[in-house]
C-alpha cells in the first residue's frame, strides 16, 4: 500500500495564481503569471483552493490543514490539534490570524491559534515554508497565515448572510453557523457565529472514545468603512469559548477555555502611485484556559492548571514599486507577549501545593522586514528577502524570579534575530518552471523551553524544565520545485532540506526528581549540534475532461538529529487522492487517504511505531434553489471501511474516527 | 505672595516639629511582645523580657532581655548569664542556650534557647550591673508548635545525644531558602549543652504526599557556635520533609532525621 496524500491545494494554487492582484505591478507584462508562481509557490500559497479542500462545510480548519501536502498535524484530541510545517511546530513557525500574534494559554498546547478560526470566517489560508516564510515573523519553519473575511460592502444588496446547520453521526456531533452582513456603499458590517457540540466519537470498529466531546462557539464581529476610494478602516473582533473540552491522550481535559481577539486597521491601496499600497494595524488579545481534572477516574491528586496569555502589538506593511520590473515590500512589527500559567494540587489534609508552571513572564519584539522582487525577464525572476528582530524577554514578578531562581536565573535577555532568503523562477522551455530557494533563519526559543517548570510531557512521559540560557536555534534551508504543466493540468515536485543548528530539544537530566506522580524522569531542554530535516512534496492536478478533475499529493520526510537519531513526530510517506465527476448542479467526490508505517521513531521520546493505513471517502454536493435561496446541501461518509487507524502524530495511539456519515445544509440570502 | 510665604512656613515648622516628635519616641521594641516584667531581688533593678510572639513554643526561641536601674534608666553593659530550667519531680534538667554578648543593642540583649520538650519551664537569669549582683527566674508555658522543630538522635559514632533545632526558613518561599539548624552535644545530666561543630550534614528536600525533591539545594555546613548553614529550594507550596543525615567523622551518626514545614 503505498502513500500518497491527495491534496490539491498546491496544485491549485498554481492555477489560481493568475488571480493574485499583489503582482498587478507587473500587470504590464505579459509574465504576470511566471511572476506571480514566484509570490505563489513558495512563499504565499493564498488558498482560493480553500474551498476545494474545505472536504465539507462543517470542516474545521484543522480538516483543511491535514490536507495541504507542507502541513501535518499534532492530535492530543479531536480538538485543538496544533499544526506543523514540514514537520516543524510550535516556536519553530508563526501562526498567525491577520498577520497578528497570539500565543496560547495552555502549556499542553492544547489551544493552537488554528481554533480562533471557523473556515466560514476565512477568507484564505497562506502557508509560506520555511526560511523564505520569515516575513512576517522570525522563525525557521515558516509561517501560516489566516486571512480572515471582511465585510461585503453595498453591491446591489444591503442585507446578505448565510445559515448552515450540520449533523455527523460518528460523534454525534452538531454543526450551526450564522452570518449576516449589513451595507452601504461606504459602510459595510459583518457578524458571524458558530457552534459545535460533540460527543465521545466512535473510531473505526466501534469503540466510543472517553474523553473526547466538546463544545464550542465562535463569534467575530467586523466592520469595514471606506474613507475613500483608496483608504478603508477596519475594525474586527473574534471571541471563542470553548466548554469541556475532552483529551482522550492527556491526563486532563478543558473545562473552560476563551480567546478575545482584537484588531483595527487601515488599508490603502492605489496601483497608480509608487507607493501602490499599505496596511497598518494595531491589535490586542487575551486568552485564558483553565485544564480540568474533576471528569475523570483514578485521579491520584486532583489539580488546577489555569493560565493566562495577552499580546499587543502592532505592524505596519507597504510595497514599493522601484520601477515596472522591481518592487519592495517592507514589514515593521512589534509586539509584546504576556504569560502566566500556575497549577494547584490538592492533598487532602495538608495545605494546597501551588507553583507557576509558567512563571509570569514577558517577551518583547520589534522587528523589520523588507522583500525585494525583480522581474529579470519574461522567463526569470527572483526575490531576496531579510528580517531582524530585536527580543527582549524575562520575568517580571518577584514570586517567578524567585521560584526560577532555583535554577539559577533571574536577569532578562536580549537577542537579534537574523533571517536572510533567496528565491529564484526560471522557466525551462514552454511548460516547465523551476523555482529555487535558499535561506538562513532564526528562531527565539518558547517560553515553555526558556521558563517551563516540570510541564508534563503526556506522550514522553517525562515531565519538561526551561532553560533559560538557550540560543536561538539557527537554521540553513534549501528548497527545488519543478513545475509542469499541460492542459489545464499540472504536476508538480520539490524537495527540501532543512538543517537546524543548535537543535533545542529535552534531554534526561538524572539530578532532577519528578514531580508528575508516575512520570518517568526529567528532561531540561538542551541544544544539541543540529538536526536535519530531508522531505520531499509531489502534487498533481489533473483536468481529465470537462468534468473529471483528479487531485492528488504525496509528501515524505525524512528527519535525523546529529546523533543519527530520528527526529521525533516525523510523520510518514502519506498520500491522498481524490477524484470529482461534475454533474449539472450536484458532483461526487471520491476520495482516498494512505498512510505509511512510521518505523523510525526516536525511543528516547518514548515514541512508538505506527502502522500504515488507508481509508476511503464518498462525498457528494448538491446545489439547489430553496424558495429563490442558492441554496446546499452537502453529504457523505468518511472512513467508509469503518477502518480502526491512528496516524503518527497522534499522541497516545488514539484511535481516529471511525465510519462517519454526514450532511450539511446552507442557505445564503 | 507674602501670605502664601507665611502659610508655606507654618506648615513647614509643622511638619519638621511632628517629625522631631516621632524620633524623640524611640521604640526599642518594635515588632515585638513583652511578656515578662519584675525585679531582680537584692537589687534595684528591673527587667522585662521580649519575644516576637506571646505564646512559646518547643523550639529555638530567640528572646530579648531589657535591664533598667530603679529610675527606668537602661542600663548597657550588664553581664547576663541564662539557664533554661525544667524540673520534672524525679529529675531535672536544662537546655541549649546562647547568652547574651556583653553589652546591648537598642538596649536590649539578645539570647535564644531551644525548648527541648513541652512544658512548664523558667528562664534561670543571673543578672551583674552597676555593682549589683541578683537572679530573676521567669516562668514560661512551653507549648508543642505545629511540626517539631527540635528533635535528637544519639550518635552511633560516640554514643551522646544530640540536639538540632531549626531556624530558618522562618517564612519560606518558593525559590531559593536560606536554610539554618543549630547541633547540640548533651552534656552530663543534661545541664549543660555544648554547641557541636564536628557534623557534616546532608540535606534532601522531598514532597512526601508526591514523592519528589528539589534541585540545587545545598547542605548545611558549620559557621560557628554550632550553627549549620546552606539553603534549601522549594518548587512549589504545600508540605515538605527537609530529610537530613548527620556525619560524623565518616560516621552516620544519625541518619531518617527530618524537619516537616507545610506553607
Amino acid at each position: 500500500m503505498n502513500k500518497t496524500i491527495i491534496f490539491a491545494i498546491i496544485i491549485l494554487m498554481a492555477n489560481f495564481a493568475h488571480a493574485q492582484n499583489e503582482d498587478s505591478v507587473f500587470k504590464d507584462s505579459s509574465k504576470i503569471v511566471d511572476l506571480t508562481e514566484v509570490t505563489v509557490y513558495n512563499s504565499k500559497k493564498v488558498n482560493k483552493a480553500t474551498d476545494y479542500f474545505k472536504s465539507n462545510q462543517s470542516a474545521t480548519l484543522e480538516d483543511i490543514m491535514s490536507r495541504l501536502p507542507e502541513l501535518s498535524l499534532i492530535k492530543r484530541g479531536p480538538y485543538g490539534m496544533e499544526p506543523s510545517i514540514r514537520n516543524l511546530s510550535d516556536g519553530r513557525i508563526n501562526v498567525l490570524i491577520d498577520g497578528m500574534k497570539i500565543h496560547g494559554a495552555c502549556t499542553d498546547k492544547m489551544d493552537p491559534v488554528t481554533i480562533y478560526i471557523e473556515p466560514s470566517n476565512l477568507k484564505s489560508l497562506e502557508v509560506e515554508s520555511g526560511g523564505t516564510g520569515s516575513f512576517s515573523g522570525s522563525s525557521i519553519g515558516g509561517t501560516i497565515n489566516m486571512k480572515k473575511d471582511e465585510p461585503l460592502l453595498y453591491s446591489g444588496k444591503t442585507f446578505s448572510g448565510i445559515v448552515q446547520s450540520g449533523f455527523q453521526t460518528a460523534a454525534k456531533s452538531f454543526y450551526e453557523g450564522v452570518q449576516l452582513n449589513y451595507s452601504t456603499k461606504k459602510f459595510g458590517i459583518k457578524g458571524t457565529t458558530t457552534y459545535r457540540n460533540s460527543s465521545n466519537y466512535r473510531s473505526g470498529g466501534g469503540k466510543i472514545i472517553p474523553f473526547s466531546q466538546f463544545e464550542k462557539i465562535n463569534y467575530s464581529l467586523s466592520l469595514k468603512y471606506k474613507l475613500n476610494e483608496r483608504l478603508y478602516y477596519l475594525a474586527d473582533y473574534i471571541g471563542d469559548k470553548g466548554y469541556n473540552i475532552g483529551y482522550p491522550a492527556l491526563p486532563m481535559d478543558v473545562g473552560f477555555a476563551s480567546a478575545n481577539i482584537g484588531s483595527m486597521s487601515l488599508s490603502y491601496s492605489d496601483n497608480s502611485k509608487k507607493l501602490y499600497t499599505w496596511n497598518l494595524k494595531v491589535y490586542a488579545n487575551s486568552v485564558v484556559h483553565k485544564m480540568d481534572d474533576t471528569k475523570r477516574p483514578n485521579v491520584p491528586m486532583h489539580m488546577d492548571m489555569p493560565g493566562e496569555s495577552n499580546t499587543k502589538g502592532f505592524y505596519a506593511e507597504a510595497s514599493y514599486r522601484i520601477n515596472r520590473h522591481q518592487k519592495i515590500d517592507v514589514r515593521i512589527d512589534a509586539s509584546s507577549v504576556f504569560l502566566k500559567a500556575d497549577m494547584t494540587m490538592y492533598q487532602p489534609g495538608e495545605l494546597p501545593m501551588y507553583m507557576l508552571t509558567w512563571p509570569d513572564n514577558r517577551t518583547n519584539q520589534a522587528g523589520i522586514a523588507a522583500k525585494w522582487n525583480v522581474h529579470v525577464s519574461d522567463k526569470s525572476s527572483f526575490m531576496i528577502s531579510g528580517r531582524l528582530d530585536g527580543i527582549n524577554s524575562g520575568l517580571v514578578t518577584t514570586e517567578s524570579k524567585s521560584q526560577m531562581s532555583i535554577f539559577g536565573y533571574e536577569k532578562k535577555r536580549n537577542d537579534f534575530l537574523k533571517s536572510v532568503s533567496a528565491k529564484a523562477y526560471q522557466k525551462a522551455g514552454k511548460n516547465i518552471s523551476i523555482i529555487s530557494s535558499l535561506s538562513y533563519s532564526e528562531r527565539f526559543p518558547t517560553a515553555t523551553e526558556l521558563y517551563g517548570f516540570y510541564l508534563f510531557n503526556a506522550s514522553e512521559n517525562y515531565d519538561y524544565i526551561g532553560n533559560p540560557f538557550l540560543n536561538p536555534e539557527k537554521s540553513i534551508q534549501a528548497e527545488l520545485t519543478g513545475n509542469y504543466r499541460f492542459g489545464r493540468s499540472n504536476i508538480k515536485l520539490t524537495g527540501y532540506y532543512i538543517h537546524v543548528l543548535d537543535y533545542i530539544t529535552g534531554m534526561v537530566n538524572p539530578a532532577l526528581s519528578v514531580m508528575t506522580i508516575g512520570a518517568a524522569g526529567v528532561k531540561r531542554f538542551e541544544q544539541i549540534k543540529f538536526a536535519d530535516i530531508i522531505g520531499a512534496e509531489g502534487s498533481l492536478f489533473l483536468n481529465v475532461n470537462k468534468n473529471v478533475d483528479v487531485v492528488s499529493t504525496l509528501k515524505y520526510a525524512y528527519g535525523k538529529d546529529s546523533e543519527n537519531n530520528p527526529l521525533v513526530a516525523i510523520a510518514p510517506l502519506k498520500s491522498i487522492v481524490s477524484v470529482r465527476r461534475t454533474f449539472n448542479n450536484f458532483y461526487v467526490q471520491a476520495e482516498s487517504e494512505m498512510s505509511a508505517a512510521q518505523n523510525r521513531v526516536n525511543k528516547m521520546a518514548a515514541e512508538l511505531p505506527t502502522n500504515g493505513f488507508a481509508i476511503f471517502h464518498l462525498r457528494g454536493e448538491y446545489n439547489f434553489a430553496f424558495f429563490k435561496l442558492n441554496s446546499k446541501a452537502q453529504f457523505g461518509v468518511e472512513n467508509i471501511l469503518d477502518k480502526n487507524y491512528t496516524e503518527h502524530l497522534d499522541w497516545g495511539k488514539i484511535p481516529r474516527q471511525g465510519r462517519n456519515f454526514y450532511i450539511q445544509l446552507k442557505v445564503a440570502f | 505672595m507674602k501670605k502664601l510665604f507665611l502659610i508655606v512656613s507654618v506648615l513647614f515648622a509643622v511638619i519638621m516639629s511632628s517629625c522631631k516628635k516621632d524620633e524623640v519616641q524611640q521604640q526599642p521594641v518594635i515588632n515585638l511582645e513583652k511578656i515578662y516584667e519584675g525585679s531582680v531581688e537584692g537589687t534595684g533593678l528591673k527587667v522585662e523580657l521580649y519575644s516576637k510572639q506571646i505564646s512559646q513554643y518547643a523550639q529555638y526561641s530567640t528572646f530579648w532581655i531589657a535591664v533598667k536601674d530603679a529610675a527606668g534608666n537602661p542600663i548597657q553593659n550588664a553581664t547576663i548569664n541564662v539557664v533554661p530550667f525544667m524540673d520534672m519531680g524525679s529529675m531535672q534538667h536544662s537546655a541549649p542556650v546562647e547568652n547574651p554578648s556583653a553589652s546591648a543593642v537598642d538596649n536590649l540583649y539578645k539570647f535564644s534557647a531551644v525548648f527541648i520538650m513541652t512544658g512548664n519551664w523558667a528562664l534561670n537569669i543571673n543578672i551583674t550591673a552597676n555593682s549589683q549582683t541578683g537572679a530573676v527566674s521567669i516562668p514560661l508555658n512551653i507549648q508543642a508548635p505545629a511540626k517539631p522543630k527540635v528533635k535528637s538522635f544519639t550518635s552511633s559514632a560516640d554514643g551522646s545525644k544530640y540536639f538540632y533545632a531549626y531556624i530558618e526558613p522562618t517564612s519560606p518561599v518558593v525559590g531559593i531558602n536560606d536554610m539554618e539548624i543549630a547541633v547540640f552535644k548533651t552534656g552530663p545530666m543534661m545541664m549543660t549543652f555544648p554547641p557541636d561543630s564536628s557534623m557534616t550534614i546532608g540535606l534532601e528536600p522531598e514532597m512526601p504526599s508526591m514523592g519528589h525533591g528539589s534541585p540545587n539545594n545545598v547542605s548545611p555546613v558549620h559557621i560557628g557556635n554550632g550553627h549549620y548553614k546552606g539553603k534549601v529550594n522549594f518548587t512549589m507550596t504545600g508540605l515538605w520533609k527537609l530529610n537530613l543525615d548527620f556525619m560524623s567523622g565518616g560516621t552516620l551518626a544519625g541518619e531518617d532525621q527530618y524537619f516537616e514545614i507545610e506553607f
